[in-house]
């Protein structure tokens, strides 16, 4: 009874998870501004010569030439996934501080899952199979249980 | 022995299983572990493939330190080396005399353009009257959208094109007279002997 409500809760906070992120990724988002697509670009871009920062958070002057790069495109009339596929074809997949395949975000979670049905099947093998039989325990021989016990009590004196 | 046999005996054989399957498990586990961490270690992560290789070089046209506008399509028709450099570069003066004597070596069968990165004309200048002026033309980038158009990190990067205009080979770092050697003969020119 316990296990079927643990279940139920279960299943429905994963329902509810994938409900809201469905909802955060669907939801209509209004139209922006040639000026915010920038920053969101920048945010999304590496700065070559810096340490794991983006574009937009960097002073050099590599992040400012594509600043203006992004900018210049934009005004241009590119959408911002041609600009991001333009420092793609330039620079590689390594611009982009994030991957821009939804398969790299489920990699990890597929990992887990595998992991799971591992761990979920070693432990059923475990259980399924019984135990292989001991050998057969023969009986010490005449004098040996009482020969231990007397070498176990020399050694405690 | 009688002491093994007095321990209960395990109903969970996960023992047995993974005495088992140790010599599945482990080398799976193993074997691609060390796969990475060895050419993980032996790989410079700065180094990044450039997409542009197999690709039409990116066009521009530019001002030269003379003040002549170049562009790429003037330079077409023969191998060429496109060096991206700065006055303030400490690699970039250790490479130098190796494009000087690349300038020398090949002749007139190799172009060789440089593009100044965040760089100014009267330190371009001051640069070629101190180390040497090769005599081919250095080209002003002030915006940084060339560089950007051919995926420049950082100076000194070097670029080696077929006659075709495809771009054949990079070089993150200061070029050295053996990497000039194979990328042009790579690209089917052979230095005077």
């Amino acid at each position: 009874m316990i296990r079927r409500t643990a279940f139920t809760v279960g299943a429905t906070a994963l329902a509810a998870l994938v409900v809201a992120v469905l909802v955060i990724w669907l939801r209509p988002s209004a139209p922006m501004s040639p000026a915010q697509q920038a920053a969101q670009l920048d945010a999304q871009l590496r700065c070559p010569d810096c340490q794991g920062l983006s574009v937009a958070e960097s002073r050099t002057s590599a992040a400012a030439a594509i600043r203006s790069e992004v900018a210049s495109r934009l005004a241009g009339g590119q959408s911002p996934d041609e600009v991001r596929a333009y420092f793609v074809s330039r620079y590689g997949e390594w611009i982009l501080l994030e991957p821009s395949s939804v398969a790299w975000w489920l990699l990890p979670f597929a990992v887990i899952g595998l992991g799971a049905v591992a761990l979920i099947a070693w432990l059923w093998v475990g259980r399924r199979r019984p135990a292989p039989p001991s050998a057969p325990v023969s009986p010490p021989a005449a004098g040996v249980a009482e020969r231990v016990r007397e070498e176990v009590e020399a050694l405690d004196a | 022995m009688a002491l093994d046999q007095a321990q209960p005996s395990r109903s969970w054989p996960r023992g047995a299983l993974w005495r088992r399957l140790r010599w599945i498990v482990v080398p799976i586990v193993v074997v691609p572990l060390t796969a990475v961490l060895f050419t993980g270690f032996g790989r410079d992560p700065s180094v990044i493939p450039s997409p542009l290789i197999g690709k039409p070089m990116p066009s521009f046209s530019l001002t030269a330190l003379d003040g002549h506008t170049v562009s790429s399509a003037e330079l077409a028709g023969k191998p060429l080396i496109v060096n991206f450099w700065a006055s303030w570069c400490a690699p970039c003066v250790q490479e130098h005399p190796v494009l000087l004597d690349t300038a020398r070596r090949y002749g007139e069968r190799v172009a060789i353009v440089g593009i100044l990165y965040n760089d100014t004309a009267e330190g371009a200048a001051g640069f070629l009257a101190r180390y040497g002026d090769g005599g081919w033309p250095d080209l002003l980038d002030p915006s940084g959208g060339t560089a950007v158009s051919f995926g420049v990190t950082g100076p000194p990067e070097t670029f080696f094109v077929d006659a075709s205009g495809v771009v054949r080979g990079k070089q993150f770092g200061p070029v050295t007279a053996d990497v000039v050697t194979a990328q042009l003969a790579a690209l089917g020119v052979k230095a005077t002997p």
